[in-house]
Parts: structure tokens; C-alpha cells; sequence
């Protein structure tokens, strides 16, 4: 490989347009590209295939680059966030070096999104193959660094999904880390009564589990604690934990002569309310650790003021300590798993169901604490009202699920939750009359049918349609329930002593915070994005954090143990490697250009760039750097090269797009995470946008340096727009903060020039808002139609030589 | 959001506090209003009642409240206030001694 050499012989660069079977070749005229692909300057030969991708696709490219011995190759197929590591390592095979390989994506950004207008997408994707061609010309070969990766891991959140990924990762033999809010890890399934479809007891099944972790050797239980702080990057994670004091040590022997006489009570949140609890206590039989706990909101003791030591007296193994304090842990990991799980739907805000004010509509959830053996009734069917044995009872699906009021999306669990419940109440008080409102049944899975079936023949009646009140008879607290049954096309009016709402699953309320630790994206449904959701499902878009459970989506049981376990073995792939490259996109400091002024240091979010006025030199600490380009589009004398995303390379890509008709163009410019992912994603969901967009990827928003937008003005760009991730979002910390402030000073710069300022458009949007981003273009059609000849010599004078 | 908690807890009945009887001896008070300050659960207040010794005395707003955690003996500097158990004369189900 011709790897050190400094002045490069012309390059011999082969161009492959990509048909994607009718993906790209329905609408795009790939056999017209490859032909004005082939006149392009250095381009040697130029195809079209039919499956780039495909074993024949990469020998075809394989071959050409010994035959004609290319220095480089474009493929224009689909996404780089797709195949680019397919087409590398293919470059890689034939002994070209992988970062002379670029890409064109005319499939997600082209085809996909502009299905009608075959002539714009053809010229759209030509324009798309030019940058390419003139981005590729000027690559640089390049090695790559490794890093270790260290062997522990953490895994957030102990409910069945983090106990099922603590425990695998820990058998394998890595250390393993779990960090549970509550004092006991068990999550939902603890509170649980049975499960579908096989009706066995959860916390029979679980508490075996949950004491293996308890007792493993591998792995160190940090309940009640949570995490604070996130630094670092793949298999080096510097992680912070806040313990918080129980105010028992670990002498206790859960014997409950405290808990006897402490004489404060509290509503116990693991009973949802149902149950009493006492200041100091457990929050059930069967938690771990068994250790009690002191809830000091509630305890008579504040700080510095003793006034109650009855547990202290009643403990026999001196086990109370009020003189605890919260700890700070520093832990350094390589792999996070992230299974923080999720909330229930609150149906308070339903008020036609009378929630909260009616004592006999309950929630899913407080009916399986209700009829748990180890609940409040001792396992019994009572209603609240009066502790009777109710003679009816309904249930009410698709509560704040599938509905405008609550939630879109369909909550996955709550239908077999309410076959299994109705067969249970059967299965103990068979006289108990049982109605089930329905919208669908959704009995998708192993045996759920078969359940179903068995709850209709038990007698359970199911009634399609929703009620639209539930109304209280005062006196009798018993309830009417008035709907229409859309199967009969008729109304129906049912008494009944009890009604349980089937709540739907949420995202844990603050997912916020994880997501801002460990820089994910959410769904609009508020649940955490995989990095792929067919090939990477468990993956997130950070590198070395994994999802399991509800925290990525509504499952049940099974599914969050699948998914647990696919988790730490994603995981145990990378521990057990040990090892990971890295990306050669860091900057090199060129040292001729650099005057030492440290604004690229300022500017660093991972203060990876040390500054030695003395020398007079700026350095970059490889290991630190994540490559996000901030530094680069800080620098005033092109003193840093960018690897991979130089400024000559972006100027190049710009002279290229900005070619033929620059006045009728955005030139937007995305962060791979969030604005070409969401780019990416419009093309998924086949959202139509106008034509006229063309994108530069770039690593960050933050590698945008103000010389490029006007560099875009100054070649007659009608529009130009910088995407990035949300403020807070972003995945290098805060650089997208220096995106903001260089838009605002060239937004300044355009009103001093007199030039319009909505020609610059400075969008947020995650990787999930593609919607977003095609509105945005789509808006940005009217700024581009309303644009006066005069507006654009003024722009492009006001910006030539800037 | 994690679910309110709004329910009256179903074992309310159940779960047996003691009982308190509170005396305050009031010839002793010298009115320094510790145990109004110190108590927990806030059961006591001032009153406009002035024993002889000229001390404004606390007084009992809810005898209900007190859990019989003793502070206010502990830390009255004329051991003028104790709390004592009751024992179950009327109310009680099992009818306990006395």
C-alpha cells in the first residue's frame, strides 16, 4: 500500500452507480450516471450494477481495482451509515486502503424520497456522484489506532432484563456491575402475579434469579443508587454512581424486629399504595439484597436530631447506622447495558373512567398486587370499597395505548396480561362473572392463542368496543359501564362490582436523563433507538452500550430475556476481543499554518488538544479525540487537518454540488448521528421532499466551519442548511453549541451584508425526526423560488474571498 | 410519570400503632418550649396557660399523633413531660388487660 506518500500520482479513481434491484433504478437512471460518472476527471471506468452490495457487486469491484489498478472507488448505492464497512472491507480485500473508498447516497437521500420525479432524481443523483468523485480524488490513505477494551461491565437497571444480562455476563466470566434506583432489584416482574402464557408464579421464577446475583461472585449489586455521570468512549467508560445510605448495614438478618416497632407508616410504593409499609422495611419477602432500608423522609430522626431509636433497640445485630453518608463510586467499564425498563400508563387523566375517584377502578398493575399472595389481600379477589368477594368484574384494554389521548403505539402485553388475569380469577372464583372491552385482541405469540381460547371457553366474555363512561352508583360503589358493542351495532349498559383498567406500558419518565449520559436517541415514542432495527437490535447508537427490555421498547417477559441475553452477548463480543479500532479521523496538527492561539482547545468537548504556548505547539491526545471536528471548524489557518473530512475535501464536495444551477440548491450539511441518520430515516419511511437538497456528511455539525457556508454563498448556492442533533442530544458532548454560535455570527454577517438571512437555516432533528428534516427542506423551497438575481450577486460578492 | 399514590392502603385497619397517653407536670415547666420545638410529629403546642412558676405551658393538640417516641422526656430539662402507653380500656378489640 502507498501509504506515505506525500505527493500522489494523479488518481485512478473507478465509479460503481448501484441499481438496488428497482430501489435506485426505478427511479433514478443509474445507467446516465454511470455515463456522466465516466467523464468526470480521474474516473477511470464507471459501472452500473445491479447489487453493488452482493458477492458478484464487490468482486466486480475487487477485479476492476487490480485490473485497472485504481487508486480509488466510489460506490453510489445506499447510505454510508449502511454498507460503507461492506464496500471497505471489499477495498480492503482487493489491497486498497479503506479510507479511499467514498460514498454516494443515492438511495436513501435520492431515490427513495424523490419517487415521482425521476428526471430531478437522475440529476440529483449525478450531482451527489460529482461530490463523491471530488472528495474521493483527494482522500488520504490512513491506518487505524486500537483501543482496549476493558473486561467489566455495567448494567443499569434490575428488573428481569438487567438480572438476565448481569447473570450471563457474569457466568462468561466478566466482571459485572448492577446499578438498581430501588433498594431491591426484581423490577415489574416482581410485582407481578402470574405469567402468560404459561401461568407460573413470577416471583417463584424470578427470586431465584435474583438471589443468583445476589451471591455471585462476578458481580456487585449496587442498589439504591444511580448513575450520574458518563465519560469516555467503547471499552473505556469512566461511569459515576451516586449510593445512597441505607441506613442498615449489611449485618441485617431481615428479621423485621424493627420494621415491628418503628412507628411511622407510609403507603408502600411497591404495592402501588395498596399496602402499608413502615419507615424502616423491606419493600418485599423476597428482595435482594434483604437488607432493610430507612426511608429518612418519613423516619421521626432528621438529620442531627435523634428522636426515635426504637429499631435501633429492637436490632439485635446492631445492624443500624443513621450515621451513614451517600457515596460517590468511580467506576471504569467497557461495555454498558442499558435496561432501565419503564412506567404504566396513568389513567387519572382519563376522566370518564372515574380513576382516583371511583375506589373500585384500579389499574392492571394494583390488580396484580391485589390478588399476589403477598399483597395487601393475602392473594384474595376483594374490591377496595368494601373488601368483598366482587360477583363481576370488567376489564377495560387499550388504556393510554393505541388512542390519541394517551399513546400511539400498541403497549404489546396488555392483552394476554388480561387474558391471564381473567383466567385466574376463573381459576379461583369460578362464579365470578368476567367482561373483557376490547378494541383488538393481539394474541401474537407461543400459546397465547391457545390462552385465549381457553379464557372464551372458561366463560369470558369479550365485548368489542370500548366504554365510553364508567359511571358509580354512590351508594353500592358498584359500577355501569355504557358503550357500543361495534360488533352488534348496539349499546350495551353492564353493572359490574369492579373494573380494572389495562394500563399500557410508557417510557420510565425520566429516559431523558439516561438518554443525555450515554448521548442516545429516542423513538417519538419516548423508548431508545437501536442503531439498526433489523441487523443491530440491541445495539445503540453509542458504541459499547447495549439495550435490553422495555427501556427499548413494550415486551414481555420472554422477549426482555431474549433480548437481555443478546445484549450481553453483543457485549461479551467486544470484552472478549479486547480490542477495538478506531475511526482514523482524528486532526493532525500542521504546525507551519498554527499560531498557538488554543481556540481548537476551547473548543474541545473532550479536552483532547493540549496547547504549549512555550513550544508553540499544539498537540492532539489520539486516545481522547473522537474526531467530531469542532477544533477544525475553529481553526482560523487551516492549522488542524481533519483526516477524512478535510477542508479541502469539503470545500471540493461544494465546488462539485455547486457546479451547474448552485442557485436552485440547499447545500445542507448533516451530523452523521442525528440529521443524516434522520435524512436517512425520510428515505426509509419513503417521506417525499423537493429535489433540490444536497448533503455533505460530516461528523459532527460542529466540523462546519463558517468557511464552508460561505464558500457555498460565494459559489451561488441559493440556500444553504446546517443540521445537527438536538442541544443536549449531542453525540459529542456539547460541540453542536459551536454549531450554534458560528450560524449566529454568519446570520449577523449576512444582515451586514444586506443578504437574506432565511437563505441559512440552522435544524435540529434526531435521528428519528426524518419527517422533520423533509419539512424543513420542503420549506426551504419557498426561500429558494422567492430568490431575486440581485440577492444572489449581492451574496455571492458579499462572500467571495471571505 | 410513576404513579400517584392515592389510595387509602387496604391494611390501614391492620396495622396497629401505640396508643399514647402524654402528662405534662405542670408545676415543673419552666416554659422553655423544647418539646413543642423537638417533637416529630408536631403534637404539641403553646398554650396561653402560665403555671406558677410563671412558664407559658405546652399543651396536647393531638394526642392521636404521638407514636411514643419519648424525645420530649429526653430532652425536657425539668423532666416535666412523659408519654405512656395506653392501655386498652375502651376501644380495644381484644379487650388486653386492664
Amino acid at each position: 500500500m502507498a501509504t506515505e506518500k506525500k505527493v500522489e500520482e494523479e488518481p485512478r479513481i473507478g465509479v460503481y452507480v448501484c441499481h438496488c434491484g428497482l430501489n435506485i433504478a426505478g427511479t433514478v437512471n443509474c445507467e446516465e450516471v454511470a455515463r456522466f460518472a465516466a467523464a468526470l476527471p480521474h474516473v477511470i471506468v464507471a459501472k452500473d450494477t445491479r447489487y453493488a452490495c452482493s458477492d458478484q457487486g464487490q468482486e466486480l469491484i475487487k477485479n476492476d481495482i487490480k485490473e485497472h489498478n485504481f487508486s480509488r472507488v466510489v460506490v453510489a448505492s445506499c447510505s454510508p451509515r449502511l454498507h460503507e464497512p461492506t464496500f471497505r472491507k471489499a477495498c480492503e480485500e482487493a489491497g486498497l486502503n479503506k479510507y479511499l473508498f467514498e460514498m454516494a447516497n443515492i438511495r436513501e437521500h435520492c431515490s427513495w424520497v424523490h419517487l415521482h420525479d425521476k428526471e430531478a432524481a437522475t440529476e440529483k443523483a449525478k450531482d451527489l456522484v460529482r461530490a463523491a468523485v471530488a472528495k474521493v480524488a483527494l482522500l488520504e490513505p490512513a491506518i487505524e489506532t486500537e483501543v482496549p477494551i476493558l473486561r467489566e461491565a455495567l448494567v443499569i437497571g434490575g428488573g428481569v432484563a438487567g438480572i438476565q444480562a448481569a447473570l450471563d455476563l457474569a457466568d462468561t466470566g466478566y466482571k459485572v456491575y448492577l446499578v438498581e434506583r430501588e433498594p431491591s432489584i426484581g423490577g415489574r416482574m416482581a410485582q407481578i402475579d402470574k405469567t402468560f402464557p404459561t401461568m407460573d408464579c413470577s416471583i417463584c421464577i424470578l427470586a431465584p434469579k435474583m438471589s443468583d446475583v445476589g451471591h455471585h461472585p462476578n458481580i456487585e449489586l449496587l442498589t439504591n443508587s444511580e448513575v450520574q455521570e458518563v465519560k469516555g468512549y467503547i471499552g473505556n467508560f469512566k461511569v459515576k454512581v451516586l449510593k445512597k445510605p441505607r441506613y442498615v448495614t449489611d449485618d441485617c438478618s431481615a428479621c423485621n424486629d424493627c420494621s415491628e416497632v418503628c412507628p411511622v407508616t407510609a403507603p408502600n410504593e411497591f404495592d402501588i399504595g395498596l399496602a402499608t409499609r413502615k419507615a424502616i422495611y423491606t419493600p418485599f419477602a423476597q428482595a435482594v439484597p434483604s437488607t432493610y432500608i430507612i426511608d429518612r423522609e418519613i423516619c421521626l430522626n432528621k438529620e442531627g436530631v435523634m428522636a426515635c431509636d426504637k429499631c435501633i433497640k429492637a436490632c439485635e445485630r446492631l445492624a443500624i447506622d443513621f450515621d451513614m453518608k451517600p457515596e460517590t463510586l468511580e467506576l471504569e467499564v467497557g461495555t454498558i447495558i442499558v435496561a432501565t425498563g419503564a412506567d404504566v400508563y396513568d389513567p387519572s387523566s382519563l376522566l370518564n373512567y372515574g380513576y382516583t375517584h371511583y375506589p373500585n377502578v384500579l389499574t392492571s398493575l394494583e390488580f396484580e398486587r391485589l390478588i399476589n399472595a403477598g399483597g395487601p389481600s393475602g392473594g384474595n379477589l376483594i374490591r377496595p370499597s368494601d373488601m368483598k368477594i366482587p360477583e363481576s368484574v370488567a376489564f377495560i384494554q387499550c388504556i393510554g395505548s393505541r388512542s390519541k389521548k394517551g399513546n400511539f403505539y400498541c403497549s404489546n402485553v396488555c392483552c394476554m396480561n388480561t387474558i391471564k388475569d381473567s383466567l385466574l380469577i376463573k381459576e379461583h372464583w369460578p362464579d365470578v362473572k368476567i367482561y373483557v372491552f376490547y378494541v383488538d385482541i393481539r394474541a401474537v405469540g407461543k400459546g397465547f392463542e391457545d390462552l385465549y381460547r381457553r379464557a372464551k371457553e372458561e366463560g369470558v366474555i369479550f365485548i368489542r368496543g370500548l366504554p365510553a363512561e364508567v359511571i358509580e352508583d354512590r351508594k353500592t360503589n358498584n359500577l355501569w359501564i355504557i358503550g357500543e358493542n361495534t360488533l352488534q351495532k348496539e349499546l350495551y349498559k353492564v353493572k359490574t362490582d369492579m373494573v380494572i383498567l389495562s394500563v399500557g406500558i410508557e417510557p420510565c419518565h425520566d429516559s431523558n436523563v439516561i438518554q443525555r449520559l450515554f448521548t442516545l436517541s429516542r423513538t417519538p415514542d419516548g423508548f431508545f433507538m437501536e442503531a439498526h432495527p433489523k441487523f443491530r437490535p440491541v445495539d445503540a447508537p453509542t458504541g459499547g452500550v447495549f439495550l435490553a427490555g422495555c427501556a427499548e421498547s413494550p415486551k414481555d417477559i420472554k422477549d426482555s430475556v431474549t433480548q437481555a441475553s443478546a445484549a450481553a452477548a453483543r457485549a461479551g463480543i467486544l470484552m472478549a476481543q479486547g480490542k477495538v479500532t478506531v475511526e482514523a479521523i482524528t486532526p493532525e496538527p500542521i504546525p507551519e499554518n498554527c499560531t498557538v492561539c488554543g481556540l481548537c482547545a476551547r473548543v474541545c468537548p473532550y479536552n483532547a488538544i493540549v496547547v504549549d504556548k512555550e513550544r508553540k505547539l499544539v498537540e492532539v491526545i489520539e486516545a481522547a479525540c473522537v474526531g467530531c471536528g469542532t477544533c477544525g471548524a475553529e481553526c482560523q489557518f487551516d492549522a488542524l487537518h481533519m483526516r477524512h473530512f478535510t477542508n479541502a475535501q469539503i470545500l471540493a464536495q461544494i465546488d462539485a454540488l455547486t457546479e451547474e444551477d448552485a442557485d436552485k440548491k440547499i447545500i445542507a450539511f448533516c451530523c452523521n448521528w442525528c440529521a443524516y441518520a434522520g435524512a436517512d430515516f425520510a428515505g426509509v419511511s419513503r417521506m417525499q421532499y423537493p429535489p433540490n437538497v444536497r448533503i455533505i456528511r460530516t461528523m459532527c455539525s460542529g466540523r462546519v466551519s463558517p468557511k464552508f457556508v460561505e464558500h457555498a454563498f460565494a459559489r451561488g448556492a441559493g440556500a444553504v442548511l446546517v443540521a445537527g442533533c438536538h442541544p443536549g442530544d449531542c453525540h459529542y458532548i456539547d460541540a453542536n453549541f459551536q454549531t450554534q454560535k458560528r450560524v449566529e455570527r454568519l446570520w449577523k454577517k449576512m444582515e451586514r451584508l444586506g443578504v437574506d438571512k432565511e437563505r441559512l437555516q440552522l435544524l435540529w432533528a434526531s435521528a428519528a425526526e426524518g419527517e422533520r428534516f423533509a419539512s424543513k427542506v420542503r420549506g426551504m423551497e419557498a426561500t429558494l423560488n422567492k430568490l431575486t438575481p440581485e440577492e444572489l450577486e449581492n451574496s455571492k460578492k458579499g462572500f467571495v474571498g471571505s | 410519570m410513576p404513579q400517584k399514590l392515592w389510595r387509602k392502603p387496604l391494611d390501614t385497619e391492620k396495622i396497629k400503632l401505640p396508643m399514647a397517653e402524654i402528662h405534662i407536670i405542670k408545676d415543673f415547666c419552666k416554659g422553655c418550649g423544647f418539646c413543642i420545638e423537638f417533637c416529630p410529629k408536631n403534637v404539641l403546642e403553646k398554650s396561653d396557660e402560665i403555671n406558677k412558676r410563671g412558664a407559658y405551658l405546652p399543651k396536647v393538640v393531638d394526642e392521636s399523633k404521638c407514636v411514643l417516641c419519648g424525645f420530649c422526656t429526653a430532652i425536657c430539662p425539668e423532666f416535666a413531660i412523659f408519654t405512656i402507653e395506653k392501655k386498652c380500656k375502651e376501644g380495644c378489640e381484644n379487650g388486653e388487660k386492664e
